[in-house]
C-alpha cells in the first residue's frame, strides 16, 4: 500500500513537471528584483523582468533601437515641436480588467512627477509643461521647449492604472500593467512567475502561457540548469559565460552589439585630470583592442561616445585621432602638462568580473605611458557612494547607454547634468546639447551630435573603451525570441517553447 | 535547581538578543552606501533631490539612535517592520524563508548526526584496525571538502548522468512532495557530510574515553555482554559532548547554510540574509538576524534540557 501511494506521488510529480515545461518558459536570472514598481525600482534586475512583459509605455523601442507605437497607436507633433498628441489604442485592458484610457496616462505622468513617489524617472519629463486628456482616447503633452528625444524617453515610462496614482507600495509587490504577461506570484529569492494576459491587445500574442524568472545567484548553477534543460533561457549574459555555453548540445545563442559600454571616467574638478592634456594622454595610452581581447574574449568592438549599434548616430572610431594607440605621444602630453615624474592615480573598480579584467589591462597600459596606477576593488555600495559624491580620480565601470544621444549626453556631460559626477563643464558642448534637443530635423540633429562626439571622444571626462557583444543563451526549442541591445526582454511576447 | 537553570538561561537569552540587536543595527549602517543608492542603481538618471526624498521616506535622515529606539520599541510590541523593497511585513518574509532552511537543517542533521553515532561506535570498537583507519581517513576527507564545492560537483555529475532530474531550486513539500525531496537531497547530503565526519570522530574519541573508565571494567567483570557495555554504559556517557556539538551545529545550520543555499538556488534564510545585506534592507536584515539568534539560543536551551535527560547528576 505504501509503495502504491509512493508510485502515485511519483506519477503526479512527473505529470506536473511535464505540463509545466510545455508552455511556461523557465528563465534563470542572477538577482532578485528590487521591487516591481516601474517608477520606483529602476535597477536593472527589475527592468529586465518588467519592461515589455508586464508593462508597456506610450511608445516602445524595437530590436533595431527605433521608436515604434506602444500603447499609443499613433501620434502627431506640432510644427513648433512643443505639442505631442497621442492616440490611445482602442480596446486595451489592464491586467485588473479595467479599460486603458487617456486618464490613466495622465495619472501615470502625475505619479512619476509626484514628490511623494520620488521617481528617478521624473528627470525624463523635465521638459513637460502639462499633460491633459481632452477625450478618453487622446493624450496631449505640452512641452516648455521643443525636446526631440521625448519619444524615446517615454518608451520606458510604464503606464499604470489611474487608481495607482498616489499608491506607494502596492505596485512594488503586485504590479498591474498592460503588457502581454501579468504578474502571478513572487516567491522571495525563489522566483517571479508571470502568466498570459488573455486580454492583450495584439492578436496572437503572447504565445507562451507564462514565464518563470528563477532567481539563481550562482553562475555555475545557471549554466548547469540550462545544459540539463531545467532552465530554457539565460538572458543578457556576458561573453565569458556565453563562450562556456557555446556548442553544448541543445543550447543556442542569440547575440547583438551592446548599447552598454565599458569605460574609465575621471574627475575633471581636480588634478591631474582637470588638465585636458592628461585626459588626452589617457586616450593615447589605451590600447582598446588589447582590452577587448583580455576582458571580453574578443567579443566586442572599440567604440566612441555612442555605441556603434546606433547606426543612425555613431561616428566611426577611425575619425578620432586620440584612439590611435601611442604611448610615446601620451608621455609627451604628460610632459607638456608639467608632469616630470609618473602621475600617481587610483582607479575605483566596479565589482564585476569583466570590469575588473578591463581595469587590470588599463592599469598595465597606463603604467607604460607615464602613469602610476593603483587599483581599488570596491564593494558595490561603496563604489556607488564614491561615484555619487565624485570621490575618485578615475573609476572603471559600465553604463547602460540609451537609444537617443540626448538622453545620455545631456545628463552626463552637460554642466550640472544629473549624472555629471565628473564635474565636467564645457561651454561649447553645453551650447551644442542645448541646441540639439530643440531641433526636429534629423540631419541637423546629427550634425550637432557629430560635433559633440568629436569633442567628447578625446577631451571629455569619459574614455569610452569598448562595446561588448551581449548574449542570450536558450534551449534549442525556444523560438521567436530576439535579443535587444537595451536588454529589454519584450520579444518574449512572440517567443514559443516547443518540445 | 531546574528553576534556577531556566531562569539563568532566560537572562542569558535577553542579554544576547539586546547585544545582537545593537551590533546588527550599527554594523549594517557602517557599510558604505545605503538602501536608496542600491534601489536606484548606479546608472540611472537620479537627482540629489530624489535621493533626499527617498531617504526621508525611509527615515534614514534621522540620527542613528532615534532610528534604533524607534525600531526596537516596535519590535518589543511584536512589530518587526516592513521590507524596504517590497513593503511586505518582515515577519511574513521570514516565515516564507524559514521552511526551506528548517527542512535542510533537519535533513542534514539526520544524515550527519544520525549516521555519526553508529559510525563512531564502530570505529571505537574496531580501534586500531584497518576498518577504523580507513574510516578515519574518510572522515578527514569529509572535514576538508567544502560543502559548496561538493555541491557544485554533485550538480555537474548528476546533470550529465541524469539530465532529466529536477535538481535546482525549491518547491514546497505541500505542492510537490517528490520534487521537494529530490531537490533537497543533494544539498542536505553536501551539508551533512562534513557534520558526519566531524561528529563521528567526536563520538569515536568520546567512546574510547568512556570505554577506558573504571565502571566499564566493572560492567565487564560482572558479565554484561560487550554490546551492552558499549551501547548502554559507554555510549550514554559519550553522548554529552555529542549533544553539545549537535546543538551548536543546528544553530549554525539554522542561520542558513548560506553558500549551499546559494549554489542550489534554495530560497532559505541564508539567501534572505545575504540579499538583505546586498540591498541594505535594514529592517529585514535586523529582524532576520534577531530571529536566527533567537533560534540559536533556543536550540542551546533545548540542549541544556537534554543534559538533564542524559545525565542524572545535572538534576541533583
Amino acid at each position: 500500500m505504501a509503495r502504491l501511494s509512493f508510485r502515485a506521488l511519483l506519477l503526479a510529480g512527473v505529470l506536473m513537471a511535464g505540463s509545466a515545461s510545455a508552455q511556461v518558459l523557465e528563465v534563470a536570472v542572477d538577482a532578485s528584483p528590487v521591487g516591481l514598481d516601474p517608477h520606483r525600482a529602476t535597477a536593472f534586475s527589475t527592468f529586465q523582468m518588467i519592461n515589455g512583459t508586464i508593462y508597456e509605455g506610450l511608445t516602445a523601442i524595437d530590436k533595431d533601437l527605433r521608436v515604434r507605437p506602444g500603447i499609443a497607436e499613433s501620434w502627431t507633433v506640432s510644427a513648433d515641436g512643443k505639442t505631442y498628441t497621442f492616440k490611445i489604442r482602442a480596446g486595451m485592458t489592464f491586467h485588473d480588467g479595467s479599460k486603458v484610457e487617456a486618464a490613466d496616462v495622465v495619472a501615470t505622468i502625475n505619479r512619476v512627477l509626484s514628490k511623494d513617489i520620488a521617481s528617478p524617472l521624473a528627470s525624463r519629463l523635465a521638459a513637460l509643461d502639462t499633460a491633459t486628456a481632452p477625450d478618453a482616447n487622446t493624450v496631449v503633452l505640452q512641452l516648455k521647449e521643443p525636446t526631440a528625444p521625448l519619444l524615446v524617453s517615454i518608451a520606458t515610462i510604464a503606464i499604470v492604472p489611474r487608481s495607482m496614482e498616489t499608491e506607494k507600495e502596492a505596485l512594488q509587490r503586485a504590479p498591474i500593467g498592460t503588457g502581454p504577461f501579468k504578474f502571478k506570484e513572487w516567491q522571495a529569492n525563489g522566483f517571479v512567475a508571470l502568466e498570459k494576459h488573455a486580454g492583450y491587445w495584439r492578436q496572437g500574442a503572447p504565445k507562451l502561457d507564462g514565464i518563470k524568472f528563477n532567481i539563481v545567484p550562482e553562475s555555475a548553477t545557471r549554466q548547469v540548469g540550462l545544459s540539463s534543460g531545467q532552465y530554457s533561457m539565460l538572458p543578457n549574459i556576458d561573453a565569458a559565460t556565453a563562450m562556456q555555453l557555446k556548442g553544448r548540445p541543445g543550447v543556442k545563442l542569440a547575440e547583438t552589439l551592446e548599447l552598454a559600454y565599458m569605460f574609465v571616467g575621471v574627475n575633471t574638478s581636480k588634478p591631474p585630470f582637470d588638465n585636458v592634456k592628461v585626459r588626452q594622454a589617457v586616450n593615447y595610452a589605451l590600447n582598446r583592442q588589447e582590452v577587448i581581447a583580455a576582458a571580453l574574449f574578443g567579443a566586442g568592438v572599440p567604440g566612441g561616445p555612442l555605441s556603434p549599434a546606433l547606426k543612425d548616430w555613431a561616428t566611426p572610431v577611425e575619425q578620432f585621432a586620440c584612439y590611435k594607440h601611442d604611448p610615446a605621444r601620451a608621455q609627451a602630453l604628460l610632459r607638456e602638462a608639467g608632469h616630470t615624474a609618473p602621475v600617481a592615480i587610483t582607479i575605483n573598480v566596479l565589482p564585476r568580473q569583466d570590469i575588473r579584467d578591463m581595469a587590470q589591462v588599463v592599469q598595465a597600459q597606463l603604467n607604460k605611458a607615464g602613469f602610476r596606477v593603483e587599483l581599488k576593488n570596491q564593494e558595490l555600495g561603496q563604489f556607488i557612494q564614491d561615484w555619487r559624491n565624485s570621490n575618485f580620480d578615475m573609476f572603471a565601470s559600465t553604463n547602460a547607454g540609451s537609444p537617443d544621444p540626448d538622453d545620455y549626453f545631456f545628463r552626463t556631460f552637460r554642466t550640472g547634468g544629473s549624472t555629471n559626477v565628473f564635474k565636467y563643464s564645457n561651454t561649447e558642448l553645453d551650447g551644442l546639447l542645448d541646441g540639439a534637443r530643440t531641433l526636429q530635423d534629423q540631419a541637423a540633429r546629427k550634425a550637432a551630435y557629430d560635433k559633440a562626439q568629436a569633442i567628447l571622444a578625446c577631451d571629455g571626462p569619459i574614455m569610452h573603451i569598448a562595446y561588448g557583444q551581449l548574449f542570450t543563451a536558450m534551449r534549442a526549442n525556444v523560438n521567436g525570441f530576439e535579443i535587444i541591445a537595451n536588454r529589454s526582454l519584450s520579444t518574449l511576447a512572440d517567443t514559443t517553447a516547443g518540445r | 535547581m531546574l528553576r534556577r537553570l531556566l531562569l539563568a538561561r532566560l537572562v542569558d537569552l535577553a542579554v544576547v538578543l539586546v547585544a545582537v540587536s545593537v551590533i546588527v543595527f550599527a554594523m549594517i549602517r557602517l557599510i558604505p552606501g545605503d538602501a536608496v543608492a542600491i534601489m536606484l542603481g548606479a546608472n540611472t538618471e537620479v537627482t540629489p533631490a530624489a535621493i533626499a526624498a527617498l531617504r526621508a521616506q525611509i527615515g534614514l535622515d534621522q540620527p542613528i539612535y532615534v532610528q534604533y529606539f524607534g525600531w526596537i520599541s516596535k519590535v518589543l510590541q511584536g512589530d518587526l517592520g516592513t521590507s524596504l523593497w517590497t513593503g511586505k511585513p518582515v515577519a511574513g518574509e521570514i516565515a516564507a524563508h524559514v521552511w526551506p532552511t528548517v527542512q535542510l537543517t533537519v535533513l542534514a542533521l539526520v544524515i550527519g548526526a544520525g549516521l555519526a553515532v553508529p559510525a563512531g561506535c564502530l570505529m571505537a570498537r574496531w580501534r586500531g584496525g584497518g576498518a577504523d583507519a580507513a574510516m578515519r581517513v574518510a572522515t578527514v576527507a569529509g572535514l576538508t571538502i567544502p560543502s559548496f564545492w561538493l555541491g557544485i560537483v554533485m550538480i555537474l555529475v548528476l546533470a550529465t548522468v541524469a539530465p532529466s532530474l529536477q535538481l535546482l531550486g525549491y518547491v514546497p513539500f505541500s505542492v510537490d512532495p517528490v520534487g521537494n525531496i529530490t531537490r533537497l537531497a543533494l544539498p542536505a547530503f553536501a551539508l551533512g557530510l562534513p557534520i558526519l565526519a566531524n561528529l563521528s570522530r567526536l563520538v569515536r574519541s568520546a567512546m574510547l574515553d568512556a570505554l577506558g573508565q573504571d565502571y566499564i571494567r566493572t560492567a565487564r567483570a560482572k558479565g554484561v555482554p560487550e554490546r551492552g557495555v558499549v551501547y548502554r554504559h559507554a555510549l550514554r556517557n559519550a553522548l554529552i559532548p555529542f549533544v553539545t556539538s549537535v546543538g551548536i551545529m543546528t544553530g549554525y545550520l539554522l542561520g542558513g547554510a548560506i553558500v549551499v543555499e546559494q549554489v542550489f538556488a534554495i530560497p532559505g534564510l541564508g539567501r534572505l540574509i545575504l540579499g538583505a545585506i546586498a540591498e541594505r534592507n535594514y529592517p529585514l536584515l535586523q529582524a532576520t538576524i534577531l530571529m536566527v539568534t533567537l533560534g540559536f539560543v533556543v536550540v542551546n536551551f533545548v540542549v541544556d534540557l537534554l543534559y538533564l535527560a542524559i545525565d542524572p547528576r545535572v538534576r541533583a
